[in-house]
């Protein structure tokens, strides 16, 4: 690494406990924007967990405690002070399986600047253009923005989900929480190759099983096991020259 | 000694079969006996005429629009309590100890006879707050009584929205009142709908409850504080106090074929708000 980039995100000694349990057991890691971070590992290795802490979405499970900071731009978005719902519109996130909101392909796209209270409905069909064309899957449904968001095959659902995590305008961090599990290999092209442009303007940060897709699209990775962060660091060295026996192991599969 | 499979199956099929045939054989005699007697007495002067004679004569206006007028006011009443109550213990509260003594409260106010909600409103509404037998105290009995049923649909419909559209609407920045408007109300919708509509069933076919509270007034009611009949009084009074037979069965049949076309229409409107939705 050369200049050190400016970090967007910082984890200091941060802990997740649900119920008794230890979840993430002290992660430190100092998140570059403009980047896109893979972190892998095997499941139950708090992948999610840490992803999910990093837009709150871990205050909706009513046993979940947490421990240590995380720093957004610095702030620390567990402080009581810092807004959640401002969070959640800095912080998007796309999840596991596609979730496209009972509504048309329109509603869906404009779900978060409606809350933001864009009325304009010019300003709307830019939105949903803009970021339809970012998530590329505008050509697929430009003629028919009205249709139910439901009708659309599982990996246009998808992009749907992205797009609509795009347009929002306050967007700055993209959290990925195995998007492409469940899509076809041209789906998953189509989001990755999305991925790679849209890291110019955001800092993404793509959990994933697959290690070959995070060998792809990450700048750097990092490797969770058991609730720890065993190795981070540049992806080519973490997939060919780990430091760790164990994240050895992992990516050349010979476990997780 | 098992019995082999495709015996079951035959089985099965003969036991739940019969059952079906049975429900719907008896369901069909009511109507068809109900209609064969009442059709011949209706007509548009029935309908649209005031009764004469206490019901000998004329026909029963007046409690149609009393039976329009008494279940809307008790949804009026029933609904933002029953939704909001309903939105309360499933989006608002976790699980505790308060949230289950509320609803077994509430199962156990639905099990209880129309009777007790009729003496409740005429000795809280009609006697204590002077209000006496009118429209209004009808109206708050009934909601009263039909607030259970509705707060239990509403809940089942709301806890069936997957969560998954929840966690979408938060991680878009939706506060909790904003997600429960966008995105569980309208697909807990047709659920709420259903206990409406046993909501509306019930207090037009309500008499007990109706009698004790909204009186038995056969004149139009000008304002909420008007005694009224509903078509189900009617009907009691004129068959319990053998006035007239003819007219009995008259009233009976409207007061089916009414309640076939309140479902029909909520079915209807429903449907066109789910195809609306999944276009």
């Amino acid at each position: 690494m050369t200049a050190p980039l400016p970090i967007k995100i910082a984890a200091h000694d941060f802990r997740v406990f649900h119920g008794q349990e230890e979840s993430l057991r002290g992660i430190t890691l100092n998140i570059p924007a403009n980047r896109i971070l893979g972190v892998i590992g095997p499941s139950g290795s708090g992948k999610t967990t840490f992803l999910r802490a990093l837009n709150r979405l871990n205050d909706l499970a009513p046993e979940t405690r947490i421990n240590g900071q995380v720093l957004l731009d610095g702030q620390d978005i567990y402080a009581p002070s810092f807004n959640v719902v401002t969070l959640r519109k800095r912080v998007g996130m796309l999840f596991a399986l596609p979730v496209a909101l009972p509504m048309s392909i329109f509603e869906n796209v404009v779900y978060g600047p409606r809350l933001s209270g864009v009325r304009n409905r010019k300003r709307l069909d830019e939105i949903v253009e803009t970021s339809l064309k970012a998530a590329f899957l505008w050509d697929e449904v430009r003629d028919r923005l009205t249709m139910s968001g439901l009708r659309l095959s599982g990996g246009q659902q998808q992009r749907l989900c992205l797009a609509r995590v795009l347009a929002m305008e306050e967007l700055e961090v993209i959290l990925l929480d195995e998007p492409c599990s469940g899509l076809d290999p041209i789906s998953t092209a189509k989001i990755e190759e999305a991925l790679t442009i849209l890291k110019a303007k955001y800092t993404i940060i793509l959990v994933t099983n697959n290690t070959k897709q995070a060998a792809r699209v990450a700048d750097e990775t990092a490797f969770f096991l058991m609730g720890d962060m065993v190795e981070y660091g540049a992806t080519d060295k973490i997939f060919t020259v780990p430091d760790d026996k164990r994240t050895n192991d992992y990516v050349t599969g010979r476990f997780g | 000694m098992r019995i082999p499979p495709k015996y079951t199956q035959a089985l099965a099929v003969t036991v739940l079969g019969a059952a079906t045939v049975f429900t719907v054989v008896v369901l069909v005699f009511i109507i068809v006996f109900v209609l064969s007697k009442g059709l011949p007495g209706i007509n548009w002067e029935f309908l649209f005429s005031a009764p004469k004679d206490m019901g000998r004569a004329g026909g029963i206006f007046p409690t149609l629009v009393g039976t329009v007028l008494l279940p809307l006011m008790a949804i009026a009443i029933a609904l933002p309590l029953g939704v909001g109550t309903a939105v309360y213990l499933t989006e608002y509260t976790r699980e505790t100890r308060l949230t289950q003594v509320l609803r077994f409260g509430t199962d156990c106010l639905a099990g209880i006879p129309s009777i007790l909600f009729g003496l409740f409103g005429f000795i809280f509404f009609v006697v204590m707050l002077k209000m006496g037998w009118c429209l209004l105290s009808g109206g708050l009995t009934l909601a009263i009584m039909v607030l259970p049923t509705i707060i239990r649909t509403s809940e089942e419909a709301i806890r069936a929205v997957p969560n998954s559209y929840r966690e979408v609407s938060f991680s878009l920045g939706a506060t909790r009142w904003e997600t429960v408007l966008k995105v569980v109300l309208p697909n807990a919708l047709p659920g709420i709908v259903t206990g409406v509509m046993l909501g509306i069933g019930r207090s037009i076919g309500e008499t007990a409850a109706v009698i004790f509270t909204a009186g038995s007034a056969l004149r139009m009611p000008a304002s909420a504080f008007d005694s009224v009949r509903t078509m189900s009084v009617h009907f009691y009074i004129l068959a319990r106090e053998g006035i007239s037979n003819e007219k009995a069965y008259a009233t009976a049949a409207v007061l089916i074929i009414s309640v076939l076309l309140v479902n029909l229409a909520a079915y209807s409107t429903m449907h066109r708000f789910i195809a609306r939705r999944s276009r």
